[in-house]
């Protein structure tokens, strides 16, 4: 367990870096950003108790927000999400036993299982904060393409880097 | 009491998610109205250093597309510049006298491009059609014979360089008054050849050569350069002169464009030699 709770502080770190640094920077078509930090989210244990998934996912949207200057948008999406996140875990894998130390990953829910996990989180996440930031700059028209485009960018890029990453973790 | 707290407790989950969605809230729109609270500025402080410290890193893989913008930007400014603009008024004067006819007058023009290293060069005057210029007119320096004009536009003229295939300048030897002509051989721009120089003719090196006047382009005695070989090949009865250009075709920043003022009466009367 305190393994676990190194793991996932290290990966908060890395990933908030990586998407402040390296991914923010990416522009693809002008708008298409992929937000790669969520796979924190998503990878935290099944087991983490509720207060803890909430409260870090908000940590997490609040650090990207400090970096980008949308101060609350993402810190809203993520905790909206993470507080989705017991049911679609529900839905996905009704069999899943809370205590047996199971982590989401391609090693332990197959490949197909965490693209649809991944591909359902981050659309979620990905519309509530495509209609808050559409909320404040007013930009209604091309909103659900940039929602679904987004969406297929970030999961491809956390796919990968799942796949890269999967034997260390 | 209790029983609030037990719900309270049941629902904790999401009574935490409404907070933290409150405290959110509570960001964007604070945020939005610019009253940011202090903890944020605070860290602004931290993340403010960060970001700076990024970006310089980040500027030095864009120094190469900044350059560009940068060079850009030089090429228009330089653009409005005063030396961008062709001067179109000319010195050259006419004399009147009534025992000296005038025949040949001088148009100064900018050499504004200039090559030396191909087979066949070109030069190209800041001065064209214009200002007088027609093709065929003699060019040449301070100090040598530079080419003949080649085609003119309106304010531009082309100069076949004396380092050109078919450059043919007819010169002479100005010691012995004996003519040949200078042509280029393609391999050293400082150096050219001198053909038709009978063997009988007494040859040295340092021989100065200069235009011999026979064509009507040039005035006669404009410099060319001088001998530094003369191998004389009896057996075709010339010699094998090399001949030092005097201009040095690497640098050339102004030309002359020579008038030739009696060049209708000297055609039409070579004319009817040649149609005899």
């Amino acid at each position: 367990m305190n393994n676990q709770i190194v793991k996932n502080i290290v990966r908060f770190v890395l990933l908030i870096v990586i998407q402040v640094f390296i991914f923010n920077k990416i522009n693809l078509g002008g708008y298409l950003n992929p937000y790669v930090y969520l796979m924190f989210v998503i990878l935290l244990p099944f087991e983490t108790p509720g207060w803890l998934l909430l409260t870090s996912s908000f940590a997490a949207g609040l650090s990207v927000d400090i970096f980008t200057g949308s101060l609350g948008i993402h810190a809203a999406a993520t905790t909206f999400v993470a507080f989705t996140r017991p049911f679609l875990v529900r839905a996905l894998l009704p069999k899943l036993d809370k205590g047996s130390g199971y982590l989401p990953g391609i090693n332990s829910m197959g490949l197909a299982t965490f693209s649809v996990y991944t591909l359902i989180f981050v659309f979620i996440h990905h519309f509530i904060l495509f209609f808050i930031e559409v909320f404040r700059f007013s930009e209604t028209g091309s909103i659900l393409l940039r929602v679904l485009l987004s969406t297929l960018l970030s999961s491809a890029m956390i796919i990968i880097l799942e796949i890269l990453f999967k034997k260390k973790d | 009491m209790r029983s609030l707290i037990l719900f309270l407790w049941k629902h904790r989950f999401f009574l935490l998610f409404l907070a933290l969605e409150a405290v959110s809230g509570a960001l964007i729109v604070s945020n939005n109205s610019y009253q940011r609270s202090k903890f944020i500025s605070a860290s602004n402080g931290f993340t403010g250093n960060l970001l700076s410290f990024y970006d310089n890193i980040e500027t030095y893989f864009s120094l190469k597309k900044t350059n560009e913008n940068l060079v850009a930007e030089n090429a228009r400014l330089r653009n409005r510049l005063k030396s961008s603009f062709l001067l179109h008024d000319t010195v050259s004067y006419l004399v009147n006298d009534t025992v000296y006819k005038q025949r040949y007058r001088y148009l100064e023009a900018k050499v504004i491009s200039n090559s030396f290293q191909k087979r066949n060069n070109y030069l190209i005057l800041s001065k064209g059609g214009k200002q007088g210029l027609y093709p065929e007119m003699g060019v040449i320096t301070h100090n040598g014979v530079l080419g003949i004009v080649n085609s003119v536009s309106d304010n531009f003229s082309t100069v076949i360089s004396i380092l050109h295939s078919k450059s043919a300048i007819d010169a002479k030897l100005l010691r012995t008054g004996y003519t040949g002509t200078i042509s280029w051989d393609g391999s050293n721009y400082r150096f050219g050849k001198l053909d038709n120089i009978p063997s009988h003719v007494d040859v040295n090196q340092g021989d100065t050569v200069v235009t011999s006047g026979y064509s009507s382009i040039f005035p006669e005695g404009i410099l060319i350069g001088t001998v530094v070989k003369a191998v004389n090949r009896k057996n075709k009865g010339f010699y094998d002169i090399t001949v030092k250009f005097s201009v040095d075709y690497n640098r050339v920043e102004y030309a002359y464009v020579i008038f030739n003022m009696l060049k209708d009466e000297e055609k039409t009367i070579k004319e009817e030699v040649g149609n005899e």
